[in-house]
């Protein structure tokens, strides 16, 4: 049985899913986390429960959005359930409404309650079932009361009726219904009802989807003659709005009998709080003092010192236990070498960074949670208007900060197509976690009295980069009027600290992850190239098949100050991943831990080489993974191609600047 | 005008027949449209976005748009 999780966006859809799953999926306190479908299986049960993106109706804005309207029309699923948020009962209804048009069995979670009780509103559950013809269950996903009972609700009720409720919209609709359905002659087996007011609505995916079985004149015909005949006698000008009309007043006559509000009560926390966050004047520093925190904690004040005992544990006890273990099972040279060189050096070097990586990933997951994010995307929109795109891309590109991959995703809750591709273009320069590493090796070497304050120019840069090139882009290449911007404010929620955990092991889980297999398989193959070239095995390094594929770019690399067969064989292997660019530097450079490390490199990079380095991978590329994930987000070979070439030709550019004129000064 | 309202005032939305049609459509999916009682709770500075509450539900828009919904006051 296949069991579909419908509901207003940001009302709890994917708290249930995992909690009901037992799986995690990404969770958020802002509308639009989720953007496409996932699929998870019941932990009790044989039923699969499937998650969507969040709606406000099933006429869709976005692309998010529009992942529903093609779920309904074109997969096959059982059971609907459909999640409402208790706090917003009038708003959530809308979809309900439309659900129960779907004709398709529906059960109603009826979520948040404790958030409305402490709104002062309260549910006649009973009532408001009885009303709808529909089992009404109250739940809190968050922390998972009444979840059980859900599933069991859901799982075992024999076949939940189709309600007989509906919403009457008069008689000339009744009439175009039943003539749609002629139109049709049963050649669909989605609801005819449901069909006709999505149509009238003005859904694009159910126009479409009647295409294929209706003309287009006739079609277009049907829509004028039916809204000339339904409107005129009506004082609503559109028939959308007639529709929306209708709805609402089906909704209050329900409500008022189904809940109960106390009078006026006392100015919500929430509203406290954002008067002090969103302030006129405060709202843009308060944003600036906390990405200062965030910052300095993860990259200052706990993060280095926690790597820097890691890197201690790694290269000390770690590799020499390895090194006895290999010498008492006699393992030859080459095994040795493999092993230690290798691996330890290329997955070691990437594994140190493990605790500032997650440091960052947990005040990320602790700004999503709070509901901060989308108060950000308010504080910037003006900013963004300058540059032709909106607050709401704002979102993606502080995720972006954490990795890019799920940044490019985020996009797709922007409305407009132009809007959403210029973000699309833009958050892989937003400075990754993998990136993170990369500029903490460099700084530890050349800069070491101002780690911090370097790093956080590189962060910034990537920030100025992206705005003036969303200018540059936006007055040429993607020129257009249309940006439109309105927002949903969540209340503040406190996170919790079990879902905070969760969020920060499922985003740092990856960066572990990769550093066992992909760059563990990554270490032994660059490994192995630098072992052997032409004249055979365990040839000096600089004879291998590494420098001389890595010699091939050092010619173009010269002017940006790192023209070495080192540079250019760690940035071949930072497309594949950024933190790849750490494992090669330490193969390459063949020493045991990071301080050895940095002393090379002293050698083989002047201070403003390394500055230049620094930027140069800040922009050059999206890595590999990011690349797939614009393709299928922007489904363009060219725009792909775009998004890496712009990006190789600005680093080229900015990388050549800074090399030259910092040499120049005589730095 | 919504626009050159006082921080804080209650009023109610009597038209919205000027304003972009995107945004007339995400204002009702928010529940906010004609008819609705809303407030400013903010203004951002610089002709930045106001932040509005209807229902206990807080939304944010473009000083532009605020400037094309008309309103009565309660
Ligand atoms: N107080 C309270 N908060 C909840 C409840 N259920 C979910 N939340 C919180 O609501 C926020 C949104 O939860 P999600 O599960 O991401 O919502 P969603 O419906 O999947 O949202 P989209 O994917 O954006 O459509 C999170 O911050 C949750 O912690 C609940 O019953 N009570
Ligand atoms: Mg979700």
């Amino acid at each position: 049985m296949d069991i579909a999780l419908l509901g207003n966006p940001n009302t709890g859809k994917t708290s249930m899913f995992n909690n009901l799953t037992g799986s995690y999926e990404y969770v958020g306190n802002w509308s639009g986390v989720t953007v496409e479908k996932k699929v998870g299986l019941l932990k009790k049960g044989t039923a699969s429960l499937i998650d969507l993106p969040g709606v406000y109706s099933l006429n869709p804005l976005s692309k998010d959005e529009g992942v529903v309207t093609h779920f309904l029309l074109h997969d096959s699923f059982d059971r609907m359930l459909n999640i409402v948020d208790a706090s917003q009962l009038e708003r959530n209804l809308h979809l309900t409404i439309q659900l129960l048009e779907f004709g398709r069995p529906l059960i109603i979670a009826l979520n948040m309650v404790d958030v409305a009780s402490k709104r002062g509103i309260e549910i006649d559950v009973e009532k408001l079932a009885s009303q709808l013809g529909t089992s009404v269950v109250p739940v809190i996903a968050r922390t998972g009361r009444g979840c059980d009972e859900l599933t069991e609700f859901v799982t075992t009720i024999e076949s939940p009726s189709i309600t007989s409720f509906t919403v009457s919209y008069g008689e000339e609709m009744e009439r175009a219904i039943e003539r749609l359905a002629r139109m049709l002659e049963g050649k669909v087996n989605h609801s005819v009802r449901w069909l006709t007011l999505q149509l009238l609505e003005g859904n694009h995916y159910v126009k479409a989807y009647l295409q294929s079985f209706i003309g287009k004149e006739e079609l277009e015909v049907f829509i004028h003659d039916t809204s000339k005949a339904v409107l005129s006698n009506v004082e609503e000008k559109t028939i959308d709005h007639f529709i929306y009309r209708k709805r609402q007043a089906a909704i209050g006559a329900l409500l008022r009998n189904s809940t109960y509000t106390e009078q006026e009560n006392k100015q919500p926390l929430s509203e406290k709080i954002d008067a002090v966050i969103t302030n006129k004047w405060l709202g843009l520093p308060i944003f600036f003092v906390v990405m200062y925190f965030l910052f300095m904690l993860t990259f200052d004040w706990l993060g280095f010192p926690l790597s820097d005992m890691l890197d201690g544990i790694i290269s000390g006890p770690i590799t020499n236990g390895l090194e006895s273990f290999l010498s008492l099972i006699g393992a030859s040279s080459f095994i040795h070498a493999l092993v230690l060189d290798g691996v330890v050096a290329g997955v070691g070097g990437v594994l140190v960074f493990v605790p500032q990586i997650f440091i960052l990933f947990f005040f990320i997951s602790l700004l999503e949670d709070s509901g901060y994010m989308a108060r950000v995307a308010l504080v910037m929109d003006r900013l963004m208007e300058h540059v032709g795109m909106n607050g709401k891309a704002f979102i993606p590109m502080m995720i972006g900060f954490g990795c890019n991959v799920p940044g490019v995703m985020a996009a797709r809750t922007i409305e407009t197509p132009r809007e959403r591709m210029l973000t699309v273009l833009l958050t892989p320069l937003m400075s990754c976690s993998a990136r993170l590493p990369v500029y903490a090796l460099f700084v530890g070497a050349f800069f070491v009295s101002h780690k911090a304050l370097i790093v956080l120019s590189l962060y910034i840069l990537g920030i100025v980069v992206a705005l003036i090139l969303a200018k540059v882009f936006s007055t040429t290449i993607l020129k257009g009027e249309t940006s439109f911007f309105v927002i949903e404010l969540p209340p503040y929620r406190i996170p919790q600290g079990k879902a905070l955990w969760k969020s920060t092991w499922e985003k740092g889980k990856g960066f572990v992850k990769k550093a066992g297999t992909f760059i563990f398989a990554g270490s032994v193959l660059i490994w192995l190239l630098s072992y052997a070239g032409p004249q055979g095995l365990n040839v000096e390094m600089d004879d291998s098949f590494l420098a001389m594929i890595g010699g091939l770019f050092a010619p173009l690399l010269a002017p940006l100050g790192f023209g070495t067969w080192q540079a250019g064989a760690s940035l071949l292997t930072g497309f594949l991943a950024k933190e790849a660019i750490i494992s090669t530097m330490n193969i390459i450079y063949f020493v045991p831990d990071e301080a050895s490390l940095q002393g090379l490199l002293i050698n083989s990079f002047s201070p403003v080489a390394a500055y230049s380095f620094m930027v140069f991978i800040l922009l050059y590329i999206p890595c590999l993974a990011t690349v797939a994930t614009i393709k299928k987000e922007t489904g363009s070979y060219k725009w792909t191609g775009f998004s890496m070439g712009y990006a190789l030709l600005i680093a080229y550019l900015l990388s050549f600047l800074i090399y030259q004129i910092g040499t120049l000064l005589g730095f | 005008m919504l626009a050159s309202l006082k921080i804080g005032k209650r009023v109610k939305i009597i038209d919205t027949s000027g304003t972009d049609r995107l945004v007339r459509r995400r204002l009702l999916d928010l529940g906010i449209t004609e008819g609705s009682e809303v407030c400013i709770k903010c203004k951002m500075p610089f002709g930045g976005p106001f932040m509005l509450e209807s229902c206990g539900q807080c939304v944010g828009i473009r000083r532009r748009e605020a400037q094309t919904i008309k309103v009565e006051e309660l």
